[in-house]
C-alpha cells in the first residue's frame, strides 16, 4: 500500500461533482481505449508490470473470508490471475522481479493473529463498524518474495516496524523500500512517542536491500512519511513521495540511488503522491489532490520539476497510482469512476508523444506561493 | 485440474483470443448479418417465411461447425405455437328495456377485448367506475367495488384512472388500471362480463380499446370488450341524476367513495367473438460437442441470441416513422447482430476440448415477447429440456452490433458470483470498457433463464435512433467491435465450460417499483433512453424526431434528473413517473447537460 489512511478514507467517500463543464483539454488527450481491468471482488488496486507488460502484479480483496488485500498475477494474454501471497493475513505493494520473476510483497501472515485480525474484521463489517479502510502500518508486516506460482515463501525482512512498499532495481539486484523502523529501533523522546500513537507514518523513511534481503542500508532522514519508491528505469535514481511533518502535503522527489542528491520535482502544496517514471525517462507520472480535497488526478510533470505539472485524468472520482507498461505504451492505474465500494484497476492505452507536446507547451513551474494552493 | 490440462486450457484460451485478422468486407460476420437482414427476409417476423428463410440458414450454419441436434431432437430447427394476433370476429351488444331495444356492432361500437373469452352473456349492468381495487399491502385504500354487488352482472368500468390526483397518487393506482386487471377484479366478484369505456376527460376518449397483440395467450376467464362512448351515454341515458361526464368528474379527484350503481331498467347481452390465429414459430438449437460430461456436475453451457424481428412493423412495437411505417423492419442491430456473433463463438468453441457441451440456441419470437425462449424451456419441444440441475449458465447477445467508444454493457451481473470473475477474465485480453450491471430482469431472452434460476447475462452495446425502425440496416453495424464481441462471449462461454463446480446462481431481488407495464404506460415523450450508463439520472441516447421530448429541445446525451416534480435516478424512476403524467399537459423536466443544469417543458402525448 503506497497510501495513506487519511487520504484513503477521502476517496472512498469521494463525491463526484456534478460534471465537468470545460470541453477544453481532457482525458482522451493522453488516454484511449480506457477500461476497467478488474471486476472481482471488493476493491483492487496497485498494478505492476512484468518487463515484457505479459504479467501484471496487483493486491485486492477477493479472497473468500479474507476482508484484506491479498497478491495476484495476472496473465495479460490470457486474462488468467492466481493468488500468488499466501491468503491469510494482510498483504501490499507487490512488485515483478524484472530477471527471476519471483513476486515480492509485504505481508502479515507470520503474524499468529492474522486469522484472528481477519474475523474481527468480518464481524465488525457485518456489524456495519467497518473502518473505512484501515490502513494501520501493522508493525508484523515485512517483506516477503515468492515464486510466480505461489510456492517458496521467502522473508526478506523481520525488523520491528511496517516494511513495505518494495520495488526492484532494473536489473534485480536491489530492492527499495519504506519502513518505519525508525521508530522501534531506538529510544523516543516523548513528543515521538505520542507521534507514533496518532501519525505512525511519520517515521517513514526509504530503504536499500539486496534482493536476497542483506545490506539493508537507510537513504532518507527528513522528518514526515517518506514512502513509495521506485527505481527509474535505468537504475540510477529512486522517485518517491515526501510527506510533511503534518502528514498532509506530500511531493514527488528524485535521488541517487545511493540516498544523494535528493530534490524535489512537485511543488503543489497539496498531496502529490505514488510516482512512476515513465520508461522513456522524460517524465513521472503522479496523483494529487491539487484540484480538491477529496478528487485525486492523476498528472505527469517532466523529470527535472521545471515546468508546471500536466494534468492527466479527468474523471470524477479518485485516480491515482498511475503505472505505465514497460514500453511506455500503456497505463495502468486505480480509480472509483465506477463508483463501486472501492478502487478497481483501470488499464487506457498512453500517448506518448501527445503527453512530450503538452509538457513542451507547459509554463515554467509556478511553485507552492501561486494561487491555486490550498490553505 | 492438473497443471498438464491446465496448460492446454491456456493454450486454448490464447486460441480464443487471437483476432480474426485482418477483417475485409468479407467477414463472416458481415455476410450473416447482411443475409440475415436482407429484404428477402423481410423483418424475419416470428411465424413468417422470412423467419423460416432465417432459421433454415442458422441451422445450415450450426451444421457446418459440426453441431448435432438436442438428444431427442430430429433436427435444429425447434418450432412452437403461438398466438400470432387477434381481431374481432363480429362482436355484438344488444340492449332491451321497457321502451329501447338495441343492438350494436361494429368495432367503433364494440369490440372484444383481446384476452376476452369467447362467449355471449346477458345480465343488469353495474357502472364501477375505474373498476380499480389496490391492494391492501400497499396502504392507500382505493376498491371501487367497496359497496357494490356485481354478482351476475355485466360491469361498466372507465379505462385508465382518475385524472385529477397528485402524482404520487397517480403513480400508485397507475400500475393498477391494466385492462387485464380489471378484469381479474371484475371476475373475482363474480360479474358476467367487463365493458370498458374510454372517458371523456381520457386519452382516446370515446375510442374503443385497440386489440393489441396480447402474448398472454391464456383467456382471462371472463368475457370483456370495450365499448364507444357513444354506447356508454346510451347507457346513462337510463341514469336519472348524472351524466358519464358528470359520473368521471366526480371520480376523478381520486375518492373512489363515489361510489358505483346499477344502471336501472336495462339488460344487456354481449356476444364476444374474439379470432385467435395460430401460428408456427422456430428456435434454432444446437449442441457442440467436446465436452467431457462425465467429469461436471452440469453438462450444459448455453449461448444464445434471439434471430426474429418486427417484419414489417405492423405489430405494435416498431417506433417507425410516420413515413418510413409498413417498410421492412432490417433488425441488423436488433438482433442480427447478436445471432452474427454466437454464430462466430459457436465456430471458435466447435472442436475444443471442454468440460460441458455448449448449446448455440438463436430464440424466435423474443419481439413477441420471449415466446421462442420460454416454449423451448417449458420443455414441449425436445426430450432434453434446459433446466437448473442441468445447465451451468446462460450467456445471452441482444444488440451488440452498435458498439460506440468501446463501450459495452454486461447486464444481469447479479446473478451469479460468478461473474464478475469471468468478466474481468474474459475482458483482459479483449479490452472493452465495460459497464457491470446487476439487474436480471430484462426485457430480452436471459429472463427466461433467470427465471429458471440458472445465471445469465447479457450483452448490449446500447439503444440508438434506428432502435425498432426500418433504419436498422446492415450498413450501420460496426464489424470490427462486434468480432471483439464474439471474441469476448467465445471467452466467457469457454470459461463458464470449463468451470470445476457449477457456480451458484443468486436471486436478485425484482424492483418492487417498477411502474410501466406495457398496458398501463399511456403518455409518449419520444426519449430513448440510454441503458448503458449508470448517471444519475436518465441519459438519452437520442430522441425520437418530431416527438414531445424532440419538440422540448431535448437531445442525445442529456441527463433527466427530474421529471414532472420527481427526481430521477434510473430508468426505472423515469418509467414510474411517466405512468403518472397527464397527456396534453406540459410537465417540466429538469436535464444536465455538459453539465449545465437546464430545463425544458415538453407535452407528452397518448400512446395509442
Amino acid at each position: 500500500m503506497r497510501i495513506v489512511t487519511l487520504l484513503m478514507a477521502l476517496l472512498l467517500t469521494a463525491t463526484p461533482f456534478a460534471g465537468w463543464a470545460e470541453d477544453e483539454p481532457g482525458e482522451s488527450d493522453f488516454l484511449t481505449r480506457v477500461r476497467r481491468l478488474t471486476f472481482e471482488g471488493r476493491r483492487a488496486g496497485e498494478g505492476y508490470f512484468s518487463p515484457d507488460g505479459s504479467r501484471l502484479v496487483f493486491q485486492s480483496e477477493r479472497q473468500p473470508g479474507n476482508p484484506f488485500f491479498q497478491i495476484y498475477l495476472l496473465d495479460m494474454d490470457t486474462g488468467e490471475s492466481r493468488l500468488v501471497s499466501p491468503g491469510t493475513g494482510k498483504t501490499t505493494c507487490a512488485f515483478i522481479h524484472p530477471v527471476a520473476g519471483d513476486i515480492l510483497f509485504g505481508s502479515t501472515h507470520h503474524d499468529p493473529e492474522s486469522e484472528a485480525y481477519q474475523k474481527a474484521e468480518l464481524e465488525a463489517r457485518a456489524e456495519g463498524r467497518e473502518k473505512r479502510y484501515g490502513w494501520d502500518y501493522d508493525p508484523e508486516m515485512d517483506i516477503w518474495v515468492a515464486a510466480a506460482d505461489g510456492s517458496g515463501y521467502r522473508r526478506l525482512t523481520d525488523a520491528r516496524g511496517y516494511d513495505a512498499e518494495g520495488s526492484y532495481s532494473p536489473d534485480g539486484d536491489w530492492i527499495v523500500f519504506s519502513s518505519l523502523r525508525d521508530a522501534y529501533d531506538r529510544e523516543l523522546s516523548e513528543a515521538e512517542k505520542k507521534l507514533l500513537e496518532v501519525n505512525p507514518a511519520y517515521f517513514g523513511e526509504i530503504y536499500v536491500m539486496r534482493a536476497d534481503g542483506t545490506e539493508q542500508r537507510r537513504l532518507t532522514d527528513a522528518p514526515g512519511y517518506d514512502g513509495g519508491p521506485f527505481f527509474t528505469a535505468d537504475g540510477s535514481k529512486i522517485v518517491w513521495r515526501r510527506f510533511d511533518e503534518e502528514g498532509l502535503i506530500a511531493d514527488v522527489w528524485i535521488m541517487n540511488a545511493d540516498g544523494s542528491e535528493p530534490r524535489q520535482v512537485t511543488d503543489f502544496g497539496a498531496m502529490s503522491w505514488a510516482p512512476y517514471e515513465h520508461p522513456s525517462g522524460e517524465y513521472i507520472f503522479f496523483a494529487s489532490n491539487k484540484l480538491g480535497f477529496e478528487n485525486f488526478e492523476v498528472f505527469i510533470v517532466d523529470f527535472e520539476g521545471t515546468k508546471e505539472p500536466v494534468r492527466v485524468t479527468y474523471t470524477d472520482g479518485f485516480d491515482g497510482l498511475p503505472v505505465p507498461s514497460p514500453d511506455g505504451r500503456r497505463l495502468a492505474w486505480t480509480s472509483t469512476r465506477h463508483r463501486g465500494e472501492g478502487g478497481q484497476l483501470y488499464l487506457g492505452e498512453w500517448n506518448h508523444q501527445a503527453a512530450l507536446a503538452a509538457l513542451e507547451r507547459a509554463p515554467a513551474r509556478l511553485g507552492s506561493e501561486a494561487s491555486d494552493s490550498p490553505e | 485440474m492438473n497443471r498438464a490440462v491446465q496448460t492446454s486450457v491456456i493454450c486454448a484460451i490464447c486460441a480464443l483470443t487471437t483476432a480474426v485478422a485482418p477483417l475485409a468486407a468479407n467477414s463472416p460476420l458481415r455476410s450473416h448479418v447482411s443475409f440475415l437482414a436482407s429484404d428477402e427476409l423481410e423483418g424475419r417476423l416470428t411465424g413468417s417465411a422470412g423467419e423460416r428463410i432465417a432459421a433454415d440458414y442458422l441451422a445450415g450454419e450450426l451444421e457446418k461447425l459440426g453441431a448435432q441436434p438436442l438428444p431427442g431432437s430430429d433436427g435444429f430447427k425447434l418450432p412452437f405455437e403461438f398466438t400470432a394476433g387477434t381481431s374481432d370476429g363480429g362482436t355484438t351488444l344488444g340492449l332491451t328495456s321497457a321502451d329501447l331495444d338495441k343492438e350494436w356492432s361494429g368495432t367503433d361500437s364494440v369490440q372484444a377485448l383481446s384476452f376476452s373469452e369467447n362467449a355471449s352473456v346477458t345480465g343488469g349492468v353495474v357502472f364501477a367506475g375505474y373498476g380499480m381495487v389496490v391492494p391492501e399491502s400497499q396502504d392507500f385504500g382505493y376498491d371501487s367495488y367497496a359497496t357494490l354487488d356485481v354478482e351476475d352482472k355485466i360491469v361498466l368500468v372507465l379505462r385508465y384512472f382518475p385524472e385529477e390526483m397528485d402524482q404520487e397518487s397517480r403513480s400508485t393506482l397507475a400500475r393498477y388500471s391494466g385492462l387485464r386487471y380489471k378484469a381479474l377484479q371484475a371476475r373475482e366478484r363474480g360479474a358476467k362480463a367487463l365493458l370498458v369505456v374510454s372517458g371523456p376527460r381520457s386519452p382516446n376518449a370515446g375510442e374503443t380499446v385497440a386489440m393489441t397483440f396480447d402474448t398472454a395467450v391464456a383467456g382471462s376467464g371472463i368475457v370483456a370488450a370495450s365499448v364507444g362512448g357513444a354506447v356508454a351515454d346510451q347507457l346513462f341515458e337510463f341514469v336519472a341524476d348524472q351524466t358519464l361526464d358528470q359520473a368521471q368528474a366526480s371520480l376523478d379527484d381520486g375518492n373512489p367513495h363515489v361510489t358505483g350503481f346499477e344502471i336501472p331498467g336495462v339488460e344487456l347481452t354481449l356476444d364476444v367473438k374474439v379470432e385467435r390465429e395460430r401460428r408456427t414459430g422456430h428456435n434454432v438449437v444446437g449442441v457442440l460437442p467436446g465436452g467431457d460430461s462425465a467429469s461436471a456436475d452440469k453438462p450444459y453451457v448455453v449461448l444464445g441470441a434471439h434471430f426474429d424481428h418486427l417484419g414489417r412493423g405492423k405489430n405494435g412495437n416498431s417506433l417507425a416513422r410516420r413515413e418510413e411505417a409498413g417498410g421492412v423492419h432490417y433488425g441488423a442491430d436488433d438482433n442480427a447482430s447478436g445471432a452474427a456473433a454466437a454464430l462466430m463463438a459457436a465456430g471458435r468453441l466447435a472442436g475444443m476440448e471442454r468440460k460441458r457441451d455448449v448449446v448455440v440456441a438463436f430464440w424466435s419470437g423474443e419481439e413477441l415477447g420471449l415466446l421462442g425462449v420460454n416454449a423451448f424451456l417449458d420443455g414441449a419441444e425436445s426430450e432434453t429440456a434446459l433446466d437448473a440441475d442441468n445447465t451451468v449458465g446462460y450467456v445471452n447477445l441482444d444488440m451488440v452490433g452498435r458498439m460506440k467508444d468501446n463501450k459495452l454493457t454486461i447486464q444481469a451481473a447479479g446473478s451469479s458470483s460468478v461473474w464478475p470473475r469471468l468478466i474481468e477474465q474474459s475482458n483482459v485480453p479483449v479490452g472493452f470498457d465495460i459497464q457491470a450491471m446487476d439487474d436480471p430482469y430484462l426485457p430480452t431472452d436471459s429472463t427466461a433463464f433467470n427465471g429458471i434460476s440458472v445465471p445469465s447475462l447479457n450483452l448490449f452495446t446500447g439503444s440508438h435512433e434506428d432502435y425498432h425502425r426500418p433504419s436498422d440496416t446492415a450498413d450501420k453495424i460496426n464489424y470490427d467491435d462486434l468480432e471483439r464481441i464474439a471474441r469476448f462471449s467465445a471467452l466467457i462461454t469457454y470459461k463458464l465450460a470449463n468451470l470445476e463446480t457449477a457456480p451458484e446462481f443468486v436471486k436478485v431481488a425484482p424492483r418492487t417499483d417498477r411502474g410501466g407495464n406495457r398496458d398501463t404506460v399511456r403518455a409518449f415523450t419520444g426519449t430513448i433512453p440510454d441503458y448503458s450508463t449508470e448517471v444519475e439520472g436518465l441519459r438519452l441516447s437520442g430522441v425520437i424526431e418530431g416527438g414531445p421530448a424532440a419538440e422540448g429541445g431535448l437531445q442525445e446525451g442529456d441527463v433527466i434528473v427530474e421529471f414532472a416534480g420527481q427526481t430521477i435516478a434510473n430508468i426505472y424512476d423515469y418509467t414510474y413517473a411517466l405512468d403518472a403524467v397527464k397527456i396534453g399537459e406540459p410537465v417540466h423536466v429538469v436535464f444536465q447537460r455538459d453539465g449545465e443544469r437546464m430545463e425544458v417543458t415538453i407535452t407528452p402525448r397518448a400512446r395509442k
